[in-house]
């Protein structure tokens, strides 16, 4: 590998042309992200003429470390590729590994999936309106609805024993019954919900400085987000009726009513309305889950190797579709896994949005897409030179980090 | 002469202004703690008083990092000057009497240059850190400051030209019978936003954005230059809020009590009035989220200056008319 080593490059070829006092930093390490990721703003003034997007500062692999442990430990490994929309990415990794065999799932486990995920939603959506105060400075809305968020996380833990990582999903099945008596409990805290909901809604509303940080801000028109094939509510905020949930039912979604929150305002208020709203239907499909949840038994157990054969399945996760793919050739472990996370389709959307608006905007913008950048890093290698793709190997890219760090002891080999 | 200087360092002059910065720190803190759900300071002295004195200390310190693009002498001196700004206006401020430290006739133009000297240094020293950042912050700053120094001065000059004096000291005795708050509310009104703006207070934090630019021109700070900066912010904070209980809501003047003696009691009133205004910004800026550097430039130019010019007009027309002249 040493004759067709890259060059090594700080900055993509593209940058070239712009002169470094236009060029501002935002990130890897910046207050306004929780996560490292890298953007390049191009500014002319206060304004945004372009951005550069440097992704995989946290990309661990998951695809390929899949390869190598069994069906059953995936499940728990997927469920950890983020620490807000955990419970989602374990429920469609299992669909797609369900789909390849031949069992029926009980009833009541999918009625307690739908349960669970929709408590997700409703923990996801309240901790992106906080952040959403947060970045727009309004620190006081932010501690409000995150002191609210700890309802949720408080049901979710009486529930699963977890705040976060749930691990309540088992390939056809769920883990642990609800425990006995929870539905008051969870019909009132439920109602407690809608009603700080319906609260937050007239914040948004009402409150003159949110007003000016989110109305006409992030802007999109629906052929734009079609076209760059935003999913979730970034679809939705601009009239899309795209939701996994009505379009292809998983769960026991065809059997809870709910309605799908649309908006026609494409800005970051409508966004922050139709999260609330929909964080109201959410609310409303627990408790009818709890109380129509279906008695019988919650999962049956399968032969641990999973029979050969590819499927993909999707779901709606709080931020959008997210989509998985499994390939087995009939063995104890996975030949292919592949996902595709919600913030990888919004990423293009959002980064169109960004350009004309100013850099007061950038953290609402980024925002406005619930980003999770640990879910999205992706690698793959390009020379922009010579247009060539190539893969490496694990032992490639160790002697590559070794050359790249330390290339004195490169030498001495 | 001896008990003059004591009482330029110690009380009521350079030790008691820092103290007041501490303690509306913490009030600050704990305001916005409680009216977000949380608990605040509380473990550093009696309900964590002492933590912004802590949290100082500690910053003194801690490793100062100049950085290498930086202009040094400004970088290491500026910090010095900027904290001079409040230190010396509060002592034209009469806090246990009717007559301040250090006033003369025309200290109010001597506060009003010591405004401009603040927001020109803060300018330099954040230019001189040189860094993407705070290159941003500076810009905002300067915008900002063009835009709420009109607006500031106008309401000031009302509060002037109703007293018919150019001292502090002369506004303050002419409100023995009306404050001026009730002659011009709308002027103390907009001294308020505008103080907010040039204390860089939400809705008003643009050139510190935390969000946007890191910490705004504070970014490439640290250790000694960052603990008196931050302090400095405090002491302009009690300053400002002093200003406003001097112009416009009679200073330590009130209903006389036979049993306290006159200094005791005018500094009494001059404590209450002032954690009243201080208290005032407290819950505005924990319940106002954070507008754009445009939008703030309109709010001044646009709304504010113009309701200053109708609040002089008014306030001339009074005189003019008879009506209600000051003493």
């Amino acid at each position: 590998m040493t004759e067709d080593k890259p060059p090594r490059k700080e900055e993509s070829a593209g940058l070239m042309k712009y002169s470094a006092e236009n060029l501002v930093p935002f990130g890897p390490i910046h207050p306004a992200l929780k996560e490292p990721e890298y953007f390049k703003l191009v500014l002319e003034g206060e304004k945004i003429v372009e951005v550069i997007p440097r992704i995989g500062y946290v990309h661990r692999g998951l695809e390929k470390a899949a390869e190598s442990r069994p069906w059953v430990q995936n499940m728990y490994m997927f469920e950890r590729t983020c620490g807000i929309c955990s419970f989602v990415h374990s429920l469609t990794y299992g669909q797609a590994v369900e789909g390849l065999t031949i069992y029926e799932i009980p009833r009541r486990a999918k009625f307690i999936r739908t349960i669970i995920a929709e408590l997700e939603r409703i923990h996801s959506h309240l901790l992106w309106v906080g952040l959403m105060g947060h970045w727009a400075g309004f620190e006081t809305l932010f501690m409000w609805v995150w002191r609210d968020r700890e309802v949720v996380l408080d049901l979710v833990e009486a529930i699963s024993g977890n705040r976060i990582h749930k691990s309540m999903n088992a390939f056809c099945g769920v883990r642990r019954d609800m425990p006995e008596g929870m539905e008051d409990r969870i019909v009132e805290r439920m109602k407690f919900l809608v009603d700080r909901a319906n609260y937050y809604k007239g914040i948004v509303d009402t409150e003159e400085t949110m007003l000016e940080r989110t109305e006409d801000i992030g802007r999109v028109s629906a052929e734009t987000a079609e076209k760059l094939c935003a999913v979730g509510p970034m679809a939705r905020y601009v009239g899309l009726r795209r939701d996994i949930r009505l379009n292809d039912p998983y769960a026991a979604y065809d059997e809870v009513p709910f309605d799908v929150v649309t908006s026609k305002e494409g800005d970051v208020h409508a966004l922050l309305k139709l999260r609330l709203d929909e964080m109201i239907v959410a609310a409303n499909m627990v408790s009818y889950a709890v109380k129509h949840l279906p008695e019988g038994p919650i999962r049956i157990k399968i032969p641990p190797v999973i029979p050969a054969g590819e499927h993909s399945s999707h779901s709606e996760a709080p931020r959008g579709e997210i989509f998985y793919y499994v390939k087995s050739s009939g063995g104890r472990t996975p030949d292919r896994v592949k996902s595709r996370q919600p913030t990888m389709a919004n990423l293009p959307t959002a980064l169109e949005i960004l350009k004309g608006q100013t850099i007061a905007d950038v953290p609402v913008v980024l925002t406005a897409i619930d980003p999770c950048f640990g879910c999205m890093d992706r690698m793959s290698f390009l020379d922009i030179e010579s247009n060539r793709q190539w893969t490496w190997s694990g032992e490639e890219l160790r002697r590559y980090g070794i050359n790249y760090y330390f290339p004195e002891r490169m030498k001495m080999r | 002469m001896i008990n003059e200087i004591l009482q330029a360092i110690i009380f009521p002059g350079v030790l008691f202004t820092i103290a007041m910065g501490f303690l509306f720190d913490w009030l600050d803190r704990k305001t916005a703690a409680r009216m977000q759900g949380r608990i605040g300071p509380k473990i550093t002295g009696p309900s964590g008083i002492l933590q912004p004195l802590a949290d100082f200390l500690k910053l003194l310190f801690k490793e100062e990092i100049i950085p290498s693009h930086a202009d040094r002498v400004i970088f290491l001196f500026a910090p010095a000057l900027y904290f001079l700004a409040p230190l010396l206006s509060m002592l034209f401020i009469p806090i246990i009497g009717p007559t301040p430290l250090a006033g003369f006739e025309f200290d109010l133009l001597a506060i009003l240059f010591l405004l401009a000297y603040a927001a020109f240094v803060v300018t330099i020293l954040s230019y001189s850190s040189a860094s993407s950042f705070t290159t941003i912050a500076t810009g905002r700053l300067v915008l900002q400051y063009v835009s709420y120094e009109i607006p500031l001065v106008l309401a000031i000059i009302t509060a002037a030209l109703y007293s018919r004096s150019l001292s502090v000291e002369g506004i303050v005795a002419s409100q023995s019978t009306l404050w001026n708050i009730l002659v011009m509310p709308f002027a103390f009104g907009v001294y308020i936003i505008a103080l907010m703006a040039e204390l860089e207070k939400p809705p008003f934090d643009i050139p510190s954005a935390k969000t946007e630019i890191v910490a705004g021109w504070l970014t490439e700070f640290s250790g000694r230059a960052l603990s008196f900066l931050k302090l400095t912010k405090e002491v302009g904070y009690v300053f400002g809020s002093a200003l406003a209980v001097s112009l416009f809501l009679g200073g330590g003047l009130g209903p006389e009590v036979a049993a306290v003696p006159p200094p005791v009691l005018y500094f009494v009133y001059f404590m209450v009035k002032l954690l009243l205004v201080g208290f005032l910004i407290f819950v505005l800026k924990t319940a106002l989220a954070r507008i754009k550097i445009g939008q703030a430039t309109e709010l001044f130019w646009k709304i504010l200056t113009p309701v200053s010019l109708a609040q002089i007009a008014f306030v001339l027309v009074l005189i003019q008319g008879g009506v209600l002249v000051a003493t």
